[in-house]
């Protein structure tokens, strides 16, 4: 109750650095772009690990994050609800692909402008996607590259590398 | 010798009361009865019971049998809220001050007024002064905690504490005890004058012939759980208990 | 020696019935604790000094162990967790690490040492000069003018205390990255921020305010059942803080398996 003056300044010093933190942090991470945004949605065969708050780049930079995943119950697709800064105005015709940072990074949407002449409006759809990489089955074709595929990887032949076969057993487009 | 339970029209009286620690039977049927405005010592050697007594009628324990009536009103059995309330009109001094260390003085003798009976803090603080006053303590005392003054100084501040409220009823427990002689005969006259200006019944214990002789009235011996001797403070060396005459004249009994 | 002049099986049985007799005991004073803390009358002073004594004067040991445990843990995963490429993810399990599970269990462990010690010695000697009798003969509740205001001091400071040790925690490892693996701020955070949910921080400090309860409480009760002068003032102050940090730990584990199940 009768503290020291030592203590309290050292109170208020731990209080000051904490603030001074949490400032930079805020500062930092972009919540700065959260005065306009606005919101398109995605369907994804695969989500993949993508959960509310993810982040949308363009070019490796962040554009944008995901403000909520649904499922369309008649197509059985994922619906991703991308919330994306106003200052960023993207081609109709733009990719969505689901990736994700490293091994165990975190996934994220990576958005590659398309050529249109109009952009996407607010509350519009992207159309072109690609569904994440079933990174296990992945890994799986190649390990054991002919057992277990019988649509991917035998068509082609075991001559070439199972990598970029891989892709297209894992990815559906949408197509309707 | 005569134990007459004037119980009907008492301040306060125990009756029947029976206290055990475990197989200890501290207190064994005691009757005692304190008349409106009469001051009585509780004499005992160490360990008969006497704090026990005090604890009992402030509720702090409960006995295993027995009554204690405060105004005839049995405050054995009552609810914490009830006893919370009839305490409105008690005063305690513990022996040790027992003064709140985390709290200045003033806010100490306030405290009843303060957080019991909702007085604001400059009001209360105006009434502690007044209290520290009556007890022959300078102003100043009041912004200072109770580990910086003498054991004197804090009997003093508890004793104001005690009074602060007006009581009908207070209780001393070994005011002199750890004081020095002339310190104790202050304390002894100032317990005397409160008790006598506020015309209020006291109950004290003490095992301080010179402080029992100043402070009471009447005198009771307390032994084996029970009163075997009461008088009053004039009687007291004419008592022909050995127990009583073994206080008297400050001598072993064997 | 009871257990070897006495029927073997009979000092088990007694040893058990006083456990349960205990946990009994902590119980019932929780209880009274509780509705004295969520019922009238308060004490607003005493809440705020608790406030103060258990809160903010706890900042400087919280920040401080705060600083070097994230600073710790970034400089451990870097040299240990290279081994299965942890180091790409460094941010994020120093994150991780702090919100969900160190910065709660840590803060409170301080605070079991801090303040869950302080209360036990000071209640106990309140107790043993008779300040707790003398405080009821004035008609004011010692449950309500010392209990409560503790344990609601010590249960909603500890979440604050918490959210600045997971500030100060990410503080720590970002600046140890920066100077020794040449990891930029800006990227650290962004990684930290991005990666961290909300829940991430709110079961720390759903688990904080539990932590809080047990400290108050530990210090409350033990203060309150010294017995026995200066000795059983010390010894209430020891097994106030050893009782505080063994439940702290077992009921993380729980709250925490609770969580994960959720």
């Amino acid at each position: 109750m009768r503290a020291s003056w030592a203590e309290t300044i050292m109170g208020f010093a731990v209080l000051a650095f904490a603030a001074l933190m949490l400032t930079y942090a805020l500062g930092v991470s972009g919540l700065k772009h959260s005065s306009g945004t606005y919101e398109v949605s995605a369907r994804f065969g695969e989500a993949g690990g993508i959960q509310p708050g993810a982040k949308v780049t363009v070019s490796g930079v962040k554009v944008g994050a995901v403000s909520d995943v649904t499922i369309d119950p008649k197509t059985y697709l994922a619906v991703m609800h991308l919330s994306l800064t106003k200052d960023v105005k993207l081609p109709s015709d733009s990719t969505a692909k689901i990736t994700s940072d490293g091994l165990l990074g975190g996934a994220h949407i990576a958005l590659t402008p398309g050529g249109a002449e109009d952009d996407l409006k607010p509350g519009g759809e992207i159309n072109n996607t690609q569904g994440a990489v079933d990174l296990f089955g992945l890994i799986g074709q190649f390990i054991r590259p002919q057992s277990g595929s019988s649509a991917a990887s035998s068509a082609d032949g075991a001559a070439k590398a199972p990598a970029p076969a891989a892709p297209k057993a894992s990815s559906d487009l949408p197509e309707m | 010798m005569t134990q007459t339970p004037m119980t009907t029209n008492a301040k306060i009286a125990w009756t029947g009361i029976t206290k055990r620690f475990g197989a200890q039977v501290v207190l064994d049927g005691l009757d005692l009865a304190v008349a409106p405005g009469r001051s009585l010592a509780l004499l005992g050697r160490s360990g008969q019971g006497k704090s026990v007594t005090i604890k009992l009628a402030l509720g702090l324990m409960k006995p295993d049998a027995g009554q204690v009536l405060l105004d005839g009103v049995d405050v054995t059995r009552q609810s914490e809220a009830e006893r919370r309330a009839s305490f409105r009109g008690i005063g305690m001094l513990f022996q040790g001050g027992a003064l709140f260390d985390s709290l200045p003085v003033w806010e100490n003798v306030a405290f009843r007024l303060i957080n019991a009976d909702g007085i604001g803090r400059r009001e209360a603080r105006e009434r502690a002064v007044e209290a520290l006053a009556l007890v022959k303590l300078a102003p100043d005392v009041a912004d200072r905690y109770p580990s910086e003054l003498s054991g004197g100084m804090q009997k003093r501040a508890g004793l104001a504490r005690a009074i602060v409220g007006t009581p009908s009823l207070l209780f001393f427990d070994e005011p002199t005890t750890g004081l020095d002689p002339i310190t104790a005969g202050a304390i002894n006259e100032l317990i005397r004058d409160r008790v006598t200006s506020l015309g209020c019944t006291a109950v004290s214990i003490t095992h301080d012939m010179a402080s029992a002789r100043t402070i009471a009235d009447e005198l009771a011996m307390l032994d084996n759980g029970r009163i075997v001797w009461r008088g009053r403070a004039d009687e007291l060396d004419d008592a022909d208990h050995p127990l009583v005459r073994a206080f008297v004249t400050g001598k072993s009994m064997e | 020696m009871g257990l070897f002049s006495t029927n073997p099986v009979a000092a088990l049985g007694r040893a058990a019935l006083e456990g349960i007799a205990a946990i009994g005991r902590v119980g019932l004073f929780a209880a009274r604790g509780i509705s004295a803390a969520l019922s009238p009358p308060w004490y607003p002073r005493q809440i705020l000094a608790q406030f103060a004594s258990v809160g903010f004067l706890s900042l400087p040991v919280v920040g401080l162990t705060a600083w070097f445990t994230g600073a710790a843990l970034a400089l451990n995963i870097y040299s240990g967790g290279d081994r299965f490429n942890a180091e790409t993810v460094l941010p994020q399990i120093v994150a991780l690490g702090i919100t969900r599970e160190l910065g709660p269990v840590l803060a409170a462990l301080m605070l079991a040492g801090r303040v869950a010690s302080a209360m036990a010695s000071e209640i106990g000697a309140m107790r043993a000069t008779e300040q707790v009798d003398a405080m009821v003969t004035l008609s004011t509740d010692p449950r309500r003018y010392l209990i409560a205001p503790r344990l609601i001091a010590a249960t909603l400071s500890l979440p604050l205390l918490t959210l600045i040790t997971d500030i100060i925690g990410v503080a720590g490892g970002m600046q140890v990255s920066n100077y020794l693996i040449d990891l930029s701020p800006s990227i650290y955070i962004t990684n930290t921020m991005d990666f961290l949910t909300a829940w991430d921080v709110e079961s720390g400090l759903i688990k904080s305010a539990v932590f809080g309860f047990i400290i108050g409480l530990m210090g409350c009760f033990h203060g309150d059942n010294a017995k026995g002068g200066a000795r059983g003032v010390g010894r209430a102050t020891t097994s106030a803080m050893v009782s505080a940090a063994v439940l702290i730990l077992a009921s993380d584990y729980l709250l925490t398996s609770v969580f994960a199940l959720k």
